[in-house]
């Protein structure tokens, strides 16, 4: 899939914090896959995107969102304006 | 220009000055890019910093600071938003963190991680409840049972782990502070009343932390919980990811924190400016004197007047601890002085506490240059203040080195906290010389006016009844002697820029020498303003570093100090003596002090030299219009002998 299908705005701050390329941004891209995506970036991102969208995860759930589309769904179930 | 636009363009630009290598580029763009406030802009910076670093210490003029944090908290998410305050205030960090629950090992055990770091940061940021856990329990009732043994005993720990790894090593320590409760079950009202609430005892527990950071040499205490209160506490946890993820300090605060404790830390590695130049109209006072006349101009304890008074007082209580009062100012001499004269009630400052003046219709900048050389100090321990938006640009260009406050003419009252948010005045240590300058440097200018009616230099020199005290580095003090490395760069042969142990290390060890020098004369003591270390190695006596004020240049006191390092080097055995002169861009003045004093240069690489004297054939003396005290030597003798 192609990273066209992840909103840009999400896309730009997952390829920022990730320090990759926005292209490499699909939406079956998930932390196996990129080797800066450790724990601790992990907890940047999620910070950095809790930031970006004002929403809130539950800490349960962050170790859980591992992937894009699995960030994306939560963040629309949200209600976030992607 | 939209923000976007104006982010995708200085981030290309700034990924083009990292490929380029470019370093003042580099930060120009990384500026750019963080005013348009996006917060994850910041790790795209700390990115391009970590990949320019090579250029920034080169070109750039950043130091490298290997750093260790020492933590019992998640600070990773934290350590981006550090390297970019880091770099935009000239460090570039590299960065070692401990574990979560070893701080006490790594602190007290040289074979830890942080032990073999050789670190010149540590970072010490540890929770309350790694530290001191029991607190909020025995504080539960207000009253006090064990509160204060626990308190006692906590900072007797810390100062085991603070003085176990400063005896073993020469690294820069903060230690960070404990942050006051958000919520008590005593409620506010309660934890505000009750001697023995938690916020009254982690309060306590600072003022101790603080005190116990002063006692042990080249440490900071950070006030966290100030910075917390600044930013308001109730947003400064996020209490959800603490207890999740053990993340101290929310995300919207990493910024106002990392550089809350970078400008802690810089106190260990930089000396505060030393001048205050000042402009007058619309600027220490309201109007202008030329057009409003004397009574005209606005100042006094009704607004608008009080915040020019406020100013006032601010520069008053800078110069109580020894900053430099200069006044800059297009006007005529006669008006000034009428104004200080008629206005004196409404001012909180006289022409007295200016240390010079620049009153006149010449450019600034040139102003700035004359006081420089009239103050003998560099323009990089200047601060200029100005409401002229194009006086501050001039002086911008012209005397980069400056740094310039621009007044904000319309809104007073917001001048004294720009001024208190510059770092540049920043310092963790106080000593009586600092509060002595301002006397010493008009003391400076009655010399000089002694000097134009002394016929010749000798006669002049003797006329002014010069004494020279010797005493041990470490007892100068040593706070003062560490200032005088940090700070001197005229007369200073090698500059470098020792921490108070490796001073305590010259004094202590066999062979080694630490002395300082303070000067008086009949106008005045200018305090400890000189000092030699020099260690025995073989059959030479190496000058390691020679320094002296630039206030005391040109008395024969260089020569006084290097004939007491030669007298020493003889009586512990040493048949040369061996000086470095080691160029900087402001050390010309001393560039031939060592063949001036007979020394033969011996070897020369680009910017230094090595030269030596033999002593069994001539021995430096100190020039006959000084009188001289004290014995340092006994205490080097003793050293020696005991080691030995």
């Amino acid at each position: 899939m192609s990273s066209q299908l992840v909103p840009s705005s999400l896309r730009d701050l997952i390829a920022d914090t990730l320090e990759i390329s926005p292209d490499e941004v699909t939406p079956e891209l998930s932390g196996e896959q990129v080797e800066s995506w450790d724990s601790f970036r992990h907890l940047q991102l999620m910070l950095s995107i809790e930031g970006e969208y004002g929403v809130q995860f539950d800490p349960q759930q962050i170790p859980e969102l591992t992937t894009v589309a699995r960030v994306q769904a939560a963040l629309e179930k949200k209600g976030a304006r992607l | 220009m939209d923000v976007d636009l104006q982010r995708r363009e200085a981030r290309q630009a700034l990924d083009r000055a990292v490929r380029d290598g470019q370093a003042g580029e580099v930060v120009r763009q990384a500026l750019a890019l963080l005013g348009c406030g996006k917060a994850s802009d910041t790790m795209v910076c700390a990115s391009a910093f970590a990949k320019a670093a090579g250029s920034l210490v080169e070109q750039g003029g950043c130091r490298r600071l290997k750093t260790y944090v020492v933590r019992s908290v998640t600070v990773e998410p934290l350590m981006p938003f550090l390297a970019v305050e880091a770099v935009l205030n000239g460090y570039v960090l590299e960065t070692e963190l401990g574990g979560y629950g070893s701080y006490i090992e790594e602190m007290l055990d040289p074979g830890s991680s942080l032990g073999r770091a050789r670190a010149d940061l540590v970072l010490v940021l540890v929770d309350l409840e790694d530290v001191c856990g029991q607190l909020p329990g025995l504080c539960a009732d207000g009253r006090g049972g064990g509160v204060e043994a626990e308190i006692e005993e906590t900072v007797a720990r810390l100062g085991q782990m603070l003085r176990g790894y400063r005896s073993a090593h020469t690294g820069r320590i903060v230690l960070q502070g404990f942050l006051t409760p958000v919520v008590s079950s005593l409620g506010a009202v309660g934890d505000a009343n009750l001697p023995y609430s938690l916020g009254n005892a982690v309060r306590e527990l600072n003022r101790r932390l603080a005190e116990l950071c002063r006692s042990v040499p080249d440490c900071a205490f950070f006030d966290v919980d100030q910075v917390a209160a600044g930013f308001g506490r109730a947003a400064w946890r996020d209490q959800r990811m603490f207890l999740a993820s053990r993340l101290p300090v929310a995300a919207p605060a990493f910024g106002v924190y990392a550089r809350a404790l970078m400008r802690t830390a810089s106190v260990l590695f930089r000396a505060p400016r030393k001048v205050l130049c000042t402009d007058l109209d619309n600027t220490l006072w309201g109007g202008i004197l030329g057009e409003d006349g004397p009574h005209g101009i606005v100042t006094g304890s009704a607004f608008p007047g009080n915040s020019y008074l406020e100013y006032q007082q601010y520069l008053k209580h800078l110069a109580a601890r020894g900053i430099l009062l200069a006044a800059v100012s297009k006007n005529n001499a006669a008006d000034v002085e009428e104004a200080f004269r008629l206005r004196s009630a409404d001012l909180a400052l006289g022409l007295e506490d200016f240390a010079a003046r620049k009153i006149g219709w010449g450019e600034k900048a040139g102003a700035l240059r004359e006081l420089a050389a009239e103050l003998s100090l560099g323009l990089d321990a200047f601060v200029f203040v100005d409401d002229n938006p194009v006086e501050c640009e001039a002086v911008r260009q012209h005397l980069p080195e400056v740094a310039v406050v621009e007044a904000p003419a319309a809104e007073p009252w917001r001048l004294v906290g720009m001024l208190a948010g510059e770092w540049f005045f920043d310092t963790a240590t106080v000593t009586a010389d600092d509060v002595n300058r301002s006397r010493e440097y008009k003391a400076q200018a009655e010399r000089a006016a002694l000097g134009s009616s002394a016929a010749n230099r000798e006669e002049f020199l003797e006329s002014l009844g010069i004494v020279c005290t010797f005493l041990s580095a470490t007892e100068a003090p040593l706070a003062r002697s560490v200032q005088l490395l940090a700070k001197t760069n005229q007369f200073n042969l090698t500059t470098r820029r020792h921490s108070a142990s490796e001073v305590e290390r010259f004094a202590a060890e066999p062979g080694g020498l630490a002395v300082a020098v303070r000067v008086r004369d009949r106008f005045g003591d200018a305090g400890v303003v000189g000092l030699a270390l020099a260690r025995q190695e073989g059959d030479a006596c190496v000058i390691d570093s020679l320094l002296l004020s630039c206030r005391v240049i040109g008395r024969g006191i260089e020569t006084a100090l290097l004939a007491l390092v030669a007298a020493e080097a003889a009586k512990m055995g040493s048949r040369w003596l061996v000086g470095e002169y080691i160029e900087t861009k402001k050390n010309a003045p001393c560039a031939g002090f060592y063949p001036e004093h007979g020394f033969e240069r011996e070897t020369a690489a680009e910017g230094s030299a090595l030269y030596r004297l033999d002593l069994t054939a001539r021995m430096p003396a100190a020039p006959p219009w000084l009188t001289l005290e004290g014995h340092p030597s006994h205490e080097f003798a003793a050293g020696s002998v005991v080691a030995s």
